[in-house]
């Protein structure tokens, strides 16, 4: 990330926009998974305040950073990033982000940009939250491929990636039932859905998962069931540390792995199956070219 | 595979994902595998039913040329983090039960079967070819090639 320091007034020089930004990604902030990217350089007039709460991190792709003046967006994810210091006291609503929106020097009135259900600050959240996640196995596999680091075996990599990712909700966990309550809401489920999957994706993607049939598939649907069903265990756990939550999710990946092994036996078993039925197919068939002949 | 190429590989999806449209180009690896794989199974199917005619080894050659091609797409697939069609199954049975049934009808069949296949899969290829074309040359270059 460049630090720019031209003043906000200049206007925007055309090349920074031609950079290779997908319009996706500009048409719709919300849905997008883990290639999203923040910027929160303070480049309006107000005195620089750094907000507050957890910094955005950088998939680094070449992104909006370098524009001069902030785009409506930029300014979105900045207010929400700065209201999410508030979660814990206010919950997922428009209090926490006008608060957020205060502590940039904005007035109140910006959280009326903002549904008042809190949904764009949930999805925030958990937007950030994947691309922290993909950061992390970036690192470790890059780590991996230098040969700083062990390659981790499947089972060992899910139960410490799903982990890395729940540990996220630790800060806002007493708060966290409202948010999925939020996030069921039928007009969030796309949004919430695309980001679910697409986290789910990644993980399998830097487990090393290679598979082109529908393995692709049963893979991702039983990771997403280990994963849902951890972040409930975790929302009634008060275990220290949430040993509990960790113990059930070694459990439900040890038979996610079992699953897997089953799965191919009855695969193999049906394989049999039709090999016979074909078989027997060919047999009548042949026995009836012979008997033509004759 | 040896571990490095695996990481090569890896290596190379950040690269071939950059400035990419990717929803056409997800859409154009999903249905040519999806292709292939129809292709691949049409094939299993004659053979099954024709394998030990005269037309055997003719028809074996072709299914491994399938299968080559099949590999190509499932390494592209794991390139460009492309999904396969959820339809994969229906495609497994579909494509083997047209092989075999159009070797039921004998030699001439299966070939007339397998001259249509292609054909259509030879079209949709040079449409998918204009389309990446259209779009920008040098950004598929490497996925142009493979056509």
């Amino acid at each position: 990330v460049r630090c720019q320091l031209s003043p906000p007034q200049r206007p925007l020089q055309a090349s920074a926009v031609l950079r290779r930004v997908s319009d996706e990604q500009k048409k719709e902030p919300l849905a997008s998974s883990s290639q999203q990217h923040f910027d929160s350089h303070p480049t309006n007039h107000q005195p620089e305040q750094e907000p507050q709460g957890p910094r955005p991190s950088y998939t680094g792709q070449g992104g909006q950073e370098s524009e001069d003046y902030e785009s409506e967006e930029q300014l979105q994810h900045r207010i929400l990033t700065a209201a999410l210091e508030f979660v814990p006291e206010h919950g997922w609503t428009a209090e926490a982000i006008a608060e957020g929106a205060k502590t940039l020097g904005l007035s109140v009135a910006a959280a009326g940009m903002f549904h008042s259900d809190g949904s764009e600050l949930i999805l925030h959240f958990v937007s950030q939250c994947n691309t922290k996640l993909s950061e992390l196995l970036e690192q470790e596999q890059k780590l991996v491929q230098l040969g700083k680091a062990e390659k981790k075996p499947t089972d060992q990599f899910l139960r410490d990636a799903v982990e890395a990712r729940l540990r996220m909700l630790i800060p806002y966990i007493e708060k966290w039932p409202q948010a999925l309550s939020i996030l069921l809401l039928p007009h969030n489920i796309p949004s919430s859905l695309n980001l679910l999957t697409s986290m789910i994706d990644d993980i399998w993607h830097y487990a090393g998962d290679q598979s082109t049939d529908f393995n692709w598939y049963t893979r991702r649907a039983v990771l997403t069931g280990v994963y849902n069903t951890t972040e409930l265990v975790m929302i009634q756990d008060s275990s220290p540390d949430f040993e509990d939550t960790w113990r059930f999710l070694e459990n439900r990946v040890a038979d996610a792995m079992n699953m897997g092994n089953t799965a191919h036996q009855v695969q193999s078993t049906g394989e049999a199956v039709v090999q016979g039925l074909m078989g027997a197919a060919v047999t009548v068939s042949n026995a009836e070219t012979v008997r033509a002949v004759r | 595979l040896p571990a490095g190429g695996v990481s090569l590989r890896r290596c190379s999806t950040r690269a071939a994902l950059e400035g990419i449209n990717k929803p056409v180009v997800d859409r154009i690896i999903r249905v040519d595998h999806a292709g292939e794989y129809g292709a691949s199974r049409i094939y299993a199917g004659q053979m099954a039913v024709l394998g030990r005619s005269s037309v055997g080894p003719i028809i074996q050659q072709m299914w491994n040329q399938e299968k080559d091609h099949l590999k190509k797409f499932n390494e592209l697939m794991v390139a460009y983090r492309v999904r396969p069609t959820v339809l994969l199954p229906f495609w497994n049975v579909a494509g083997f039960v047209l092989g075999a049934g159009s070797a039921l009808l004998g030699k001439k069949g299966a070939m007339a079967c397998t001259v249509a296949v292609e054909e259509s899969i030879s079209d949709h290829y040079n449409s998918q070819i204009r389309t990446l074309m259209e779009e920008d040359p040098e950004k598929y270059k490497e996925l142009l090639q493979v056509f």
